[in-house]
């Protein structure tokens, strides 16, 4: 299940967005338009959605988290969407730095349809969707790798690891930011670990796979060809 | 439920697992396992599966008391030697009912003094070589008889178990523990496999998984693997030299590229620190009676307490072979055995080393070859080895009382009951002679 982050002026607006976004099956947390981007105590992975609702006076609020959003570097590649009043469309061109716009009432089917778009913007994938890489099929619904029809069992860490390098191809990642946007900002374990990952993941591809790539002191690549 | 959880759930689904196995390990280290359905898997997950806690103090229980193993999802893995009905496996973590940790679970302690590692900003790193043992399994009573005559590094058709260490190495990176190298060793049907180093939590599940996975091959072909510390007389015993290191913000803080010695300031502290306390470590790194027959004949194995960069049987050797990679700066303890508890081993260890960074020990002069006579020797037998790690101050404040306790029960029985055992030696020496 994954998390999403809303960002709301006042509880009572999240509470929509939270029952619809938990009926779509994600875990919904509330942070204020104005506070910090992250939750309390060190904060965690950064979440598969941010949610920022626009309405009525907070609308200048919602459109500076926006920018905050977007400046953040750890935040890169998280897919924003915001929930508008009709009358607050205008409210500044801020609201254009969203993935994807929703103008209030919506639907759950709505908002489906939005977070795909927004996911599909940063990602190019969706969650629903199967990663294919030459022999290398990763379904990322079931959590499932496969190797020329052949399963891989992967501990969770490893997958996490793997599919992150996987939808992310081509772009060499440190193993600091790999640190933060796998295992969380709160993991203790030291660049070390992602060595050490790797090179578990490398094991269980075996050789004839071997498509994460060492970046001579910088970090790792997925080649996608 | 925790993305770890779904990801655990969902896989046993769509891979049709039927069982799972909750793995904990006693106090001796020994590997012990509770199996569950997988409908049983999601409230395990929850709430944990309870449990008697005497079954973690090795065979000196005392009495029962409740436990909750709780599954550490992360560690979820399928079983690679179960293909045709599948099973997954978790480590647990064992704790009271109130959720506060069992005082006798060694992964626990092993946990604790990784978290005083952590305060100080590092993390602990260990790879391992293991050797092993592989023999005919024994029928008739008969003796068990070593399976090949190949030397060391023959990896030519006649070496009968080079394709026995390829298949261990598929399960073992199957099961996410990858291998650096394995070869033949020294004495006949004696093998060793080195393990990539890793965080010192993850190492100590990767023993207790290799010694299994070993076991499962070995039973393949009606074999018997053993981690026995010295099985033969006349041949050298097994080992488990573990490669040791401490990672901070800045690297592996045992390197110093322009320093006066092999490593770091704090690596020579460090060093120091297992130096100074060996003798209290000796009876978790060499747990058995048998251990302290490897340590006593030779064969390389250590004896003394010092340090070398160049001799052979010193009890810790400083690698020196890269001293520009920054990687490669670690100390190797050669004295544990591969059937120590691996996590009490790690946990010890490093906590004396801890302790010679945070007091500042000094490190002795490097030993090059022969150890001089002076030099403070390991304990000679178990019971020497336990009377110091029953009064080490260290050994309490890192493991625990409880802990401390249950262990020397368990190694004060283990001595009394072989001091009544009359031996081939005696009957070989005094029984015509007397």
């Amino acid at each position: 299940m994954s998390d999403v982050w809303i960002y709301a002026p006042a509880p009572e607006q999240a509470v929509i967005p939270a029952q619809l976004l938990a009926e779509l099956g994600y875990a919904p947390r509330r942070l204020e338009v104005n506070g910090s981007l992250r939750p309390d105590g060190g904060g965690s992975r950064p979440p598969a959605l941010a949610f920022v609702v626009a309405s009525g006076a907070s609308a200048a609020a919602a459109c500076e988290c926006l920018v905050r959003l977007r400046e953040d570097e750890a935040l890169t590649d998280l897919p924003l969407v915001v929930a508008v009043e009709p009358e607050q469309l205008e409210s500044g061109p801020e609201l254009l730095d969203a993935h994807e716009l929703i103008v209030t009432p919506y639907s759950a089917e709505e908002l489906r349809a939005r977070i795909a778009r927004a996911r599909r913007q940063v990602h190019g994938i969706e969650d629903g969707d199967v990663v294919r890489i030459g022999a290398l099929v990763i379904n990322l619904a079931t959590y499932q790798v496969h190797i020329g029809g052949q399963p891989i069992d992967f501990a969770y860490m490893e997958y996490e690891l793997l599919k992150f390098l996987a939808t992310h191809p081509g772009r060499v990642f440190s193993r600091e930011s790999l640190l933060s946007r796998v295992w969380g900002y709160d993991y203790y374990g030291g660049a070390r670990t992602v060595d050490v990952h790797v090179r578990r993941v490398r094991a269980k591809l075996g050789p004839e796979h071997g498509r994460i790539t060492t970046v001579r002191s910088v970090g790792y690549r997925f080649d996608d060809d | 439920m925790t993305p770890d959880h779904s990801y655990v759930l969902r896989t046993v689904e769509e891979r049709g697992v039927r069982f799972v196995r909750l793995w904990f390990v006693d106090v001796l280290g020994l590997l012990k396992s509770i199996a569950i359905p997988a409908s049983e898997l999601e409230a395990a997950l929850e709430e944990g599966v309870g449990l008697d806690g005497s079954a973690l103090e090795g065979s000196a229980r005392l009495h029962e008391r409740d436990v909750i193993a709780h599954p550490d999802p992360r560690t979820f893995q399928v079983l690679p030697w179960r293909p045709g009905s599948l099973v997954a496996r978790m480590f647990c973590d064992v704790r009271m009912p109130d959720g506060s940790s069992f005082a006798g679970d060694s992964r626990s302690a092993l946990r604790r003094v990784l978290g005083q590692a952590a305060d100080l900003g590092f993390t602990f790193q260990v790879g391992a070589e293991i050797e092993f043992f592989l023999f005919d399994e024994p029928s008739d009573g008969e003796l068990p008889r070593p399976l090949d005559d190949g030397a060391y590094f023959d990896l030519t058709p006649l070496d009968a178990a080079s394709d026995f260490r390829r298949r261990t190495i598929e399960y073992l990176e199957q099961m996410g523990i990858p291998v650096k190298a394995s070869h033949h060793e020294v004495a006949p049907s004696q093998h060793e496999i080195q393990l990539q180093h890793t965080d010192a939590l993850s190492m100590a599940d990767a023993v207790t998984t290799f010694r299994l996975a070993v076991k499962e091959v070995a039973r393949e072909d009606g074999l018997h693997a053993t981690f026995m510390p010295k099985p033969l007389d006349e041949h050298s015993g097994s080992g488990m030299h573990v490669h040791l290191s401490l990672f901070g913000d800045r690297g592996n803080a045992f390197h110093a590229p322009d320093g006066d010695g092999p490593l770091s300031e704090l690596g020579h502290a460090f060093l120091a620190g297992v130096l100074a306390h060996a003798g209290e470590l000796t009876a978790v790194t060499n747990q058995w009676v048998n251990s302290y027959k490897r340590l006593a004949t030779g064969f390389e194995a250590p004896e003394q307490v010092c340090w070398t960069r160049h001799g052979r049987s010193a009890l810790v050797r400083v690698p020196s072979n890269r001293p520009g990679k920054e990687a490669a700066a670690r100390i190797e303890l050669r004295s544990p055995d591969p059937s120590c508890n691996p996590y009490l081993c790690f946990a010890l260890v490093l906590a004396a080393g801890l302790r010679g960074i945070e007091r500042g020990y000094q490190l002795p002069p490097e030993v090059d070859d022969v150890p001089p006579a002076a030099a403070t020797r390991l304990p000679e037998d178990l019971r020497e080895a336990t009377d110091l790690f029953d009064a080490s101050e260290l050994a309490r404040d890192a493991l625990g009382d409880r802990l401390c306790d249950w262990y020397v029960r368990n190694k004060r029985a283990e001595w009394a009951e072989y001091r009544g055992k009359v031996t081939e030696f005696e009957r070989h020496r005094f029984l015509r002679l007397l």
